[in-house]
């Protein structure tokens, strides 16, 4: 009778046992699939939030909902540790029954002991062993032969070779797109038309063998990242020196009667940064609280041929951070050397695509604590993208690869604040990176990031860059100095002050240097002594920074009206014209066309037909 | 007889007993809430810090050693002096409720093998004494006294033990062959932990879910299922599985005191058919019809072949040893970044996410994946040769041939459970 029950009892507990693990599975895998944050109706109504603020009443309603679904969820983790405890209870019931029903039964032998065949045992154990290893050698192959071509597929180049060779491995991958990239440095004879400018524009186009020799990695990837003929591939130009190697170029336009105006086309969104060239590619970004966008539009038709929008990036905020409106958050300027383009972002957010517009890598750098919004332009040395990362909280230069987005180097700053940007300064035949400061402008290498030199006399808010000509680094920033610094010794060879650029840039010859300033004059001072050679008050604002070419210097207003002058020791007035359209960037420059971002859009000025 | 089944049924009350106590003893002791993200207040609101008082592991450290070294000698004793199953049942209970479910099966002896395998390769590792300890005091137990370790210390063994009611036999063949998956789950455990790819030991131990009242419902089931096998068969997991218990068996062998069967054994057989492990072995006239000639060829044979079968085991794994390397975190995030590098994704993994977060530089993992996969191929060839040589030994003992004219006890079997000895009638 007693076994019976026992019996029973192991019966009902087991169907228990069964059902009741069918069920906390069951719940398991609901709760471990649910996530309250992710609630759908709590997120819809967190959309409409967004696009609706200030409405108190729908807030409280996404607290009620997300209040309850938090509970919920809780509730169901609770059920679910309850129902673990009862489940131990009843296994426990189920091995105490079955071990009473048991209880009576002993292992008695049912007859008397017949020898055991040890011999046949063994036997057919050593046929299960052989089988059992054999098993295991062809489950090794198998998982060897269905991993392989797995591993093979995605990392074979790459792996088992030395680091830098993914960098190579990218570019291979990148190669397929080399219709876009300009003919070989070999190629590209540059012929300065601009006294002193021999040497920068060899530089530009990586005809630098000597530099290529001393700097390491890096430099030698410049010469062997192949840069388009007449690129200009990041803020006033190769190098971010505001000389362009650019021929033929176009000395009247008017977009509104379409004289001379090759194209013009709407930008999605609004930015202050300045167009870039590579090939017959045009960059540019936009953005605003929606979206943050890298355009590339068509050098010739102008046609927006792909958009990029720098979303889905691991620690990009959902708010933006706050920013003045002459700034934004899309003052920074796109950065290309002919394979890959960068964009960033006051947000934090750096793009990276190829010339396709595919999405190479993307990265945030971490929100700026930046009281205008964060400004300084990127830069390209070879391979790699300088990112001047001023901000208030942990200033720091680096290095990126350009094709992996991998940092080569980093470099924390003592300086303020600027809103200036990175430029690359031939010295010697070797680059040096130029960061301006507040208050010094500092030099350092490219390729690892070691500080050549560092000089202070800046002061304030500093947002012009630096230029260079002839081993000269010269910068200058509003109520402190133009500072002249000989680039070999890290010494300062003399300093200026009569007229200041704010946000305008300065740009350099061996003998001369030009600013223009916001409260509208232009100054030309001597690159040897800093006397003012002569200045030009125009009773207007530059914002924009006067780019040099074909031995001419074109600036705009921030009015729109371009002025050209002779990039020479008299520094005189070769044409000027209103464009009708307010123009705060930096125009771009290629053979024969220049490239014009306005306030609302973007044009092409084409020499005459 | 009707001693010994009185006996019984007063040992299962006991247990139930103990049984009925155990969730309300370990309470305490249940995981706490799942990490869960908190609410995103915009309305200046600021999280109170949270302060958790700091567990005085050092104390817990010394009670987990003097309680280790304590229940083995307390089962050395009961088995070897005593001969006497109640002190083993009542330290399985203690070793369940405190090392299994108190302790959260953590430290153990089996997972602290890898411990020590890191130690060895890599000497900046330093490895905590509580897991040396655990690693050696239950093998210099097993010298002195054999497995006893095992019998009831091993909460793993001692959850195994409790729950069993019935010990239906599996075909002594076919045990006899799987004896080598414990010593392939060694060697595995060992080859990941010095290649620093994981601790498998740990990962995979199924009976951790249930002592933690939670976990990866995979290993849940796994564990499950095990308990369920666990009360018709004697010790799956032990058995079949636990690769400390095949570390234990090779010292085990050369204990200094070892568990005997009673004197003056009648050979009623009931020992036998009690052993939940089958590490009594039957007397056995060797009747085999194959000459003694033919035995020695077979076994030099085996002897000639052990070379032969250690490096095809060698060969095989370092074939493999790159497809294995990928069970490294290093390795696996490197492939996924060169395959984001190659075909950028918009939609990042998070372990990407944390790379790319963090500033990781694809040629500081490359080299460490690098250096992963040269270990690999270095300790996956020692690995396999290993192996090879574990099947070549086992088919080597296999091949040997011998008579017994009374019960014996295999002593690398024997888990001290002293089941036996509850069922010997001879037994005063």
């Amino acid at each position: 009778m007693k076994k019976k029950i026992f019996r029973n009892i192991a019966i009902v507990s087991a169907i228990f046992i069964v059902a009741f693990s069918a069920m906390l599975i069951t719940n398991y895998f609901q709760v471990r699939g649910f996530d309250p944050l992710q609630a759908e109706v709590v997120e819809t109504l967190k959309q409409i939030n967004d696009e609706n603020a200030g409405n108190v009443k729908l807030q409280e309603q996404i607290r009620q909902l997300d209040l309850l679904a938090r509970r919920a969820y809780f509730v169901r983790l609770d059920h679910l540790r309850s129902g673990v405890y009862i489940m131990v209870a009843m296994l426990v019931v189920f091995v105490a029954a079955l071990r009473f029903y048991f209880a009576e039964e002993k292992n008695i032998p049912g007859k008397q002991i017949s020898p055991v065949d040890d011999w046949m045992e063994k036997t057919l154990a050593r046929k299960y062993v052989a089988w059992i290893a054999g098993g295991l050698v062809a489950a090794a192959l198998v998982f060897v032969f269905f991993t392989a071509p797995f591993l093979k597929s995605g990392t074979d180049a790459l792996m088992g070779q030395p680091a830098g060779d993914v960098y190579a491995a990218a570019e291979q991958s990148a190669a397929g797109e080399g219709e876009n990239v300009a003919p070989s440095a070999g190629e590209d004879t540059v012929e300065n038309t601009a006294d002193g400018l021999a040497e920068s524009l060899a530089e530009a186009v990586g005809e630098n063998p000597e530099g290529a020799q001393e700097a390491q990695n890096p430099a030698e990837e410049a010469a062997s990242v192949s840069a388009p003929k007449v690129a200009h591939s990041c803020f006033r130009g190769n190098n971010s020196n505001a000389v362009s190697p650019a021929r033929n170029v176009p000395v009247k336009w008017n977009p509104t009667t379409g004289e001379n105006i090759a194209w013009a086309s709407d930008i999605p969104r609004h930015g202050f940064n300045s167009p870039v060239i590579t090939g017959n590619k045009v960059f540019i970004t936009g953005a605003d609280e929606q979206a943050r966008e890298l355009y590339c539009y068509d050098l010739t038709t102008g046609k927006l041929l792909w958009t990029l929008a720098a979303s889905n990036i691991p620690g990009s905020p959902s708010k933006m951070p706050e920013t003045t409106e002459d700034t934004g958050l899309a003052a920074s300027t796109v950065a290309t050397n002919g394979k890959q383009v960068c964009g960033i972002f006051a947000s934090g957010d750096l793009i990276c695509a190829d010339m396709e517009g595919k999405r190479l890598w993307a990265k945030n750098l971490g929100v700026p604590q930046n009281h205008y919004g964060y400004a300084s332009s990127l830069l390209t040395f070879g391979s790699l993208l300088i990112v001047q990362y001023d901000n208030s909280v942990a200033p720091k230069v680096m290095a990126l690869d350009m094709a992996t987005g991998d940092e080569r180097w980093t470099k924390s700053r003592t300086d303020k604040i600027t809103w200036s940007s990175p430029i690359i300064a031939y010295v010697n035949n070797q680059p040096q990176l130029v960061l301006m400061g507040s208050p010094s402008i500092t030099a350092y290498n490219p390729s690892n990031g070691e500080q050549y030199w560092r000089v202070e006399g800046l002061s304030g808010e500093v947002a012009s860059s630096p230029c260079s000509a002839a081993g000269v680094v010269f910068g200058a920033s509003e109520y402190a100095a133009l500072i002249a610094v000989n680039a070999t010794t890290g010494q300062t060879l003399w300093t200026a002050n009569d007229f200041l650029p704010e946000v305008s840039s300065p740009v350099a010859t061996k003998d001369n240097v030009y600013l223009a300033t916001s409260y509208g004059v232009l100054a030309c001072y001597d690159a040897q002594t800093g006397e003012l050679k002569r200045s030009h008050e125009l009773n207007t604002e530059f914002y924009s920074s006067p780019i040099i070419t074909e031995g001419k210097l074109y600036v705009f207003s921030n009015s729109g009206k371009m002025f050209i002058y002779s990039a020479n020791q008299s520094f005189d007035l070769l044409s000027s014209f209103d464009t009708g359209q307010k123009t705060f960037a930096t125009p771009a420059f290629t053979d024969g066309r220049i490239v014009v971002r306005t306030e609302k859009g973007i044009y092409c000025a084409k020499v005459e037909s | 007889m009707l001693n010994a089944v009185k006996k019984s049924a007063t040992l299962s009350t006991r247990i139930l007993r103990i049984w009925a106590t155990l969730p309300f003893l370990f309470h305490a002791g249940v995981a706490g809430a799942q990490r869960f993200p908190k609410p995103d207040f915009e309305s200046g609101y600021k999280y109170p810090e949270l302060y958790y008082a700091i567990p005085n592991e050092s104390l817990w450290t010394a009670v987990d050693i003097t309680l280790l070294a304590a229940l083995m000698s307390v089962v050395a004793w009961a088995v070897i002096k005593r001969r006497t199953r109640a002190p083993v049942v009542v330290t399985s209970v203690i070793s369940v409720a405190y090392f299994g479910f108190f302790r959260s099966g953590c430290v153990c002896s089996i997972g602290a093998i890898q411990n020590v395998a890191v130690a060895l390769a890599d000497s900046s590792y330093v490895i905590p004494p509580s897991a040396l300890l655990f690693f050696i005091l239950p093998i210099i137990f097993a010298i002195l006294a054999g497995r006893v370790f095992c019998a009831g210390v091993c909460p793993l063994g001692a959850l195994q033990e409790l729950v069993n009611v019935k010990s239906y036999r599996l075909s002594k063949a076919l045990t006899a062959a799987l004896s080598i998956i414990p010593w392939i789950y060694l060697i595995f455990a060992v080859l990941f932990a010095v290649t620093r790819s994981g601790f498998i030991i740990c990962r995979f131990d199924p009976f951790i879910g249930i002592f933690r009242l939670g976990g990866d419902i995979g290993m849940i089931v796994f564990g499950a299922l095990l308990l369920v096998a666990a009360i018709f068969t004697g010790r799956p997991f032990c058995r079949l599985h636990c690769p400390y218990g095949a570390l234990l068996s090779l010292f085990a062998r050369v204990s200094v005191w070892k568990v005997k069967i009673t004197p003056g054994c009648i050979s009623c057989e009931l020992c036998h058919n009690a052993c939940p492990v089958d590490a009594i072995r039957a007397p056995y006239a060797n009747k085999v019809k194959e000459s003694r000639a033919q035995g020695v060829k077979r076994i030099l044979l085996y002897l000639l072949l052990l070379p032969a079968m250690a490096c095809a085991g060698a060969l095989t794994l370092r074939v493999a040893s790159n497809s294995l390397s990928r069970v490294n975190k290093d390795v696996r995030l490197y492939d996924m970044v060169a395959q984001n590098e190659a075909t950028p994704q918009d939609v990042q993994l998070p372990e990407l996410e944390a790379f790319y977060g963090q500033g990781g530089t694809v040629e500081e993992l490359s080299r460490r994946a690098a250096t992963v996969e040269a270990d690999f191929r270095r300790y996956a060839t020692a690995a396999g040769a290993l192996m090879g040589m574990v099947v070549g030994f086992t088919l080597i003992g296999l091949s040997l041939k011998r008579t017994r004219k009374t019960y014996e006890i295999n002593d690398a079997a024997c888990v001290h459970c002293a089941r036996c000895f509850s069922y010997c009638p001879q037994k005063k």
